[in-house]
C-alpha cells in the first residue's frame, strides 16, 4: 500500500523554520504490518535526512519513540502502519507529545519529565540490615503481586504528556512519576513508602488529576496508569498501605 | 534521615517548565484525541464554571430580598425575560450533568480497581442526563410557553444587561483586591514558588481535605439542589413567584387571620411579589425553625465552598507559569467564597416583614404595570380581603 505522513517538522537551527510546520511525505510500497518507526526510518534514509525523531531498541522496551499518532499517544515501534492509517490518502499524522519543550521534530527535552521521576524517590529504601545469609530480601508471591503492574513501566512519558492538568501545569508530578512510587509504596519491603506519600500529597502532586482517564489508553505497555494513581491517593488519605489494593482484582491475574 | 538526603543531594534536578501557553492548551485539549473520559472532564469544568457563575449572581440577588426589596423585584422581573429564561434551561442542564459526572468521579475515586467501567459509566451519566432532562425540561417549558403566552410585561433586553453591570464590577473588583494581596504576599513571601512537588516535604493536609470535602459535599449538594431546583421550576416555574394568589410551595399557613397591612403567615403569596414569596418560606416554622432557612444556609455553605474551591482548582491549572497569577486566583477564590457565603447568610440571618413586602408590590407595579393574579376558584378563597384592597389602591396609584 501507498501511505502519507503528515509530520510536525520544527528547527530552531534552520532559518525559515523555527516556527513548527507540517510536512507531507509519501510512501510507496509498504506493508500493512510494517510498523511506524520504520516507515520514519523510511522518510529519513530515503527522502530527508534532517527530519529527528529519538529511538533505540525498535521493540517496545527502551521507551524512547513515544509520540502523538493521529492525535493520541503511542510508541511508533509498537505501532503497524493498518492500524493506524485513515482517509483515503493512507494518512499517518505524526507529532512530538505535548507538555515538555520541543527540541527538533520530534524529540522533546525529558529533563523535566525525570525531575519529576526523581521527586518520588524511585529507588528502594530499606535501612535494616542485610539478611544474614547475604541473600534478598524475602517477600511472599502476594505481596510481589500487588505492584506487579507498575513494575512494568518504561519511562517513556506517554502517560504523562496525554494528561491535560500536565499541559496546563508543568509543576504536577504527572502519572508516571505516580506509577514509578506506586511500584515502591506498595512494595512490602520498602520503608521510603511515607516520604513518597508526603511528597505526593503536595498540591502539585496526586491532587492535580482530575481523573480524566487519558493516560490509561496511553499506556504501551499497558499499565492501569489512573488505577495506580487512585490507590495512591487513597494510600495518602488513610495514612497507611494496607487493604489498598484489592489482590482478586490485581492486573497479574487477570492478564494469567 | 531520608529527607536529610534529598536536601543535601544535587541529584534533585528542579527543571520543571511549562511549556504550553493558555492557549495551546485550551486548543490541544481540543485536538487530543482521549477517549470519552476527556470530553467528560471539559464538560464538567464548563459545567461546573456555569452554576457557580449563576450562583454568584443568585445568592446576591436573593440577599436583596432582605436588604433591598425593590431591588429584589427587579432581579427576579429580570429572571423573567427570555435571556434567563434560555439561561434557565442550560442552568438545569448544567447542575444535572455535574452532579451526575460528579458522582461518577466520585465513585471511580473511591474504588481505583473500577476503572475498566470507566467509559460505560460515563456515557450512562450522559444518557441519565439526558433521561432526567426530558421531562424536567417539558414541565419547565409548560411554565414558560403559559408565561408568555399571557402577554406579560418583559423588560427589555438592553435593561437586562445593564443590571448586570455592578456583577461585573463587583467581580473586576474583587480580583482586583486579590491582585493586590498576591502583590502584598510577593513582598513579604517571595516570589518564588517551589518549582516541583517535593523537596523536603510533610505534604499538604489541606489539598488533602480539599479533595475528600469536593466529593463529600457534591454527595450532599445533589439532594439539596435538587430539591431546591424541583421547588423552583418543576413544581412551579420561576414566574409563579410573582403570581398573586398562588399557594407557596413548602409551607403551610401558621396564620388564620392576617391583620390589615399583613401578608405574611398564610402560605399564600398575597401580593404576588417575589419578597413575599420569600418571606412566606424564611419565615416558616417547624417547631419553632426555620426549616428552609437551614435548607438553604446549607446550600449556601456547601455549594459556595465547593464552586469556588473547583473554580481555584481551574485558575491554578492555568497560571502555573506565574507565582503572582497563582496567588491572585488563590485569594480571588477565597473573597468570593467569603463575599458570597457571608451576604447569603446575613440575608438569611434577616428579617421579610410586612413592610418589604408592600415596598416590593409598590416596584412591582412600577415595573410591569399590573401584577398577574392566580385565576380559578382557589384564588378566591385565598386571596384575603386586606391584601386584594392594597393591590387595587397600589394600582391606581400607578
Ligand atoms: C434558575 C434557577 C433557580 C431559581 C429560580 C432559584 C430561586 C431561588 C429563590 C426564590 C430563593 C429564595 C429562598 C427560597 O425560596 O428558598 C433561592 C435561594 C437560594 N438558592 Fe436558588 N434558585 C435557582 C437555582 C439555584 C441553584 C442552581 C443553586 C445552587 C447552586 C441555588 C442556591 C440557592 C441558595 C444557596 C439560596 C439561599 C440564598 C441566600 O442565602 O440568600 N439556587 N433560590
Ligand atoms: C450537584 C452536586 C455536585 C457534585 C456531585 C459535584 C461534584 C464535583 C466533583 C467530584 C468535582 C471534581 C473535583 C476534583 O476534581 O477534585 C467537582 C468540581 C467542580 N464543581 Fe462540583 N459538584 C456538584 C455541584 C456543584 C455546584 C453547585 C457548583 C457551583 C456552585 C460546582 C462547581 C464545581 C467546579 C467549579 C468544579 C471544578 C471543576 C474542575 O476542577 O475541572 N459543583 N464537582
Ligand atoms: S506508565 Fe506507561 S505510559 Fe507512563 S511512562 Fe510508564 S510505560 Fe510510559
Ligand atoms: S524504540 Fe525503544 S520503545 Fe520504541
Amino acid at each position: 500500500m501507498d501511505i502519507t505522513f503528515r509530520i510536525r517538522r520544527y528547527n530552531p537551527e534552520a532559518g525559515g523554520k523555527a516556527k513548527p510546520y507540517w510536512q507531507e511525505f509519501e510512501l510507496k510500497d509498504v506493508e500493512p504490518t510494517n510498523r511506524v518507526l520504520e516507515m520514519l526510518h523510511r522518510v529519513k534514509w530515503e527522502q530527508d535526512g534532517t527530519l529527528s525523531f529519538r529511538r533505540s531498541c525498535s521493540s517496545g522496551i527502551c521507551g524512547s519513540d513515544a509520540m502523538r499518532i493521529n492525535g493520541r499517544n503511542m510508541l511508533a515501534c509498537k505501532v503497524l502502519v493498518r492500524d493506524v492509517v485513515t482517509g483515503a490518502k493512507n494518512t499517518i499524522q505524526v507529532e512530538p507529545i505535548l507538555g515538555l519543550p520541543v527540541l527538533k521534530d520530534l524529540i522533546v527535552d525529558m529533563e523535566p519529565f525525570f525531575a519529576h521521576y526523581r521527586e518520588v524517590m524511585p529507588y528502594f529504601i530499606n535501612n535494616d540490615p542485610v539478611p544474614a545469609n547475604g541473600r534478598e530480601r524475602l517477600q511472599s508471591q502476594e505481596d510481589r503481586d500487588i505492584f506487579d503492574d507498575t513494575t512494568n513501566c518504561i519511562l517513556c512519558a506517554a502517560c504523562t504528556t496525554s494528561c491535560p492538568s500536565f499541559w496546563a501545569n508543568g509543576k504536577y508530578v504527572g502519572p508516571a512519576a505516580i506509577v514509578q512510587a506506586h511500584r515502591f509504596i506498595f512494595d512490602s519491603r520498602d520503608q521510603g513508602w511515607k516520604d513518597r506519600l508526603a511528597v505526593l500529597s503536595e498540591p502539585n502532586g496526586v491532587w492535580r488529576c482530575r481523573t480524566i482517564y487519558n493516560c490509561t489508553p496511553a499506556c504501551p505497555r499497558h499499565i492501569e496508569v489512573t488505577r495506580a494513581i487512585g490507590e495512591v491517593k487513597l494510600a495518602i488519605q488513610r495514612g497507611k498501605r494496607e487493604g489498598i489494593i484489592d489482590p482478586a482484582t490485581i492486573p497479574s491475574k487477570f492478564h494469567g | 534521615m531520608l529527607l536529610e538526603l534529598r536536601k543535601n543531594s544535587n541529584f534533585v534536578c528542579r527543571k520543571v517548565v511549562t511549556v504550553s501557553s493558555l492557549v495551546t492548551t485550551l486548543t490541544e485539549t481540543l485536538r487530543y484525541k482521549g477517549a470519552i473520559g476527556q470530553w467528560s472532564w471539559v464538560l464538567h469544568r464548563i459545567t461546573g464554571l456555569g452554576v457557580l457563575f449563576f450562583f454568584i449572581l443568585h445568592i446576591i440577588d436573593t440577599s436583596w430580598s432582605v436588604f433591598y426589596p425593590e431591588l429584589y423585584e427587579k432581579a427576579i422581573a429580570i429572571y423573567q425575560t427570555p435571556l434567563f429564561t434560555l439561561g434557565e434551561f442550560v442552568l438545569v442542564a448544567c447542575v444535572v450533568y455535574h452532579a451526575f459526572n460528579g458522582l461518577r468521579i466520585g465513585v471511580l475515586d473511591y474504588n481505583p480497581r473500577w476503572w475498566r467501567f470507566q467509559q460505560r459509566a460515563a456515557v450512562w451519566v450522559l444518557v441519565a442526563t439526558v433521561v432526567l432532562l426530558i421531562p424536567v425540561f417539558l414541565l419547565m417549558l409548560g411554565h414558560v410557553i403559559k408565561y408568555y403566552g399571557s402577554n406579560p410585561t418583559v423588560l427589555p433586553l438592553s435593561e437586562v444587561l445593564a443590571e448586570q453591570l455592578p456583577f461585573v464590577i463587583g467581580i473586576g473588583a474583587g480580583i482586583v483586591a486579590a491582585f493586590i494581596f498576591a502583590v502584598f504576599a510577593g513582598l513579604i513571601l517571595g516570589n518564588k514558588e517551589k518549582a516541583v512537588v517535593g523537596g523536603i516535604s510533610k505534604g499538604s493536609k489541606l489539598e488533602r481535605f480539599w479533595w475528600s470535602y469536593m466529593r463529600m459535599s457534591g454527595l450532599l449538594i445533589i439532594p439539596l439542589v435538587f430539591g431546591h431546583l424541583a421547588v423552583m421550576h418543576v413544581v412551579q416555574g420561576v414566574f409563579d413567584l410573582t403570581v398573586a394568589g398562588t399557594s407557596i410551595p413548602g409551607v403551610t399557613a401558621t396564620v388564620t387571620q392576617l391583620g390589615a397591612g399583613e401578608y405574611l403567615g398564610n402560605a399564600i403569596n398575597d401580593t404576588g411579589t417575589a419578597v413575599e414569596f420569600v418571606g412566606e418560606r424564611w419565615n416558616y416554622l417547624v417547631l419553632s425553625v426555620a426549616i428552609w432557612r437551614f435548607y438553604d444556609f446549607a446550600l449556601l455553605f456547601l455549594a459556595g465552598v465547593h464552586g469556588f474551591n473547583g473554580l481555584r482548582y481551574v485558575l491554578t491549572d492555568y497560571t502555573a507559569k506565574s507565582v503572582l497569577l497563582r496567588r491572585t486566583a488563590t485569594y480571588a477564590c477565597i473573597i468570593g467564597a467569603v463575599v458570597v457565603i457571608g451576604v447569603g447568610g446575613a440575608a438569611l440571618a434577616g428579617t421579610i416583614t410586612n413592610t418589604s413586602v408592600k415596598m416590593a408590590e409598590k416596584a412591582r407595579i412600577a415595573l410591569v404595570g399590573e401584577i398577574q393574579s392566580h385565576g380559578g376558584d382557589e384564588q378566591e378563597e385565598a386571596t384575603n380581603e386586606s391584601a386584594t384592597e392594597e393591590t387595587s389602591t397600589e394600582s391606581t396609584d400607578n
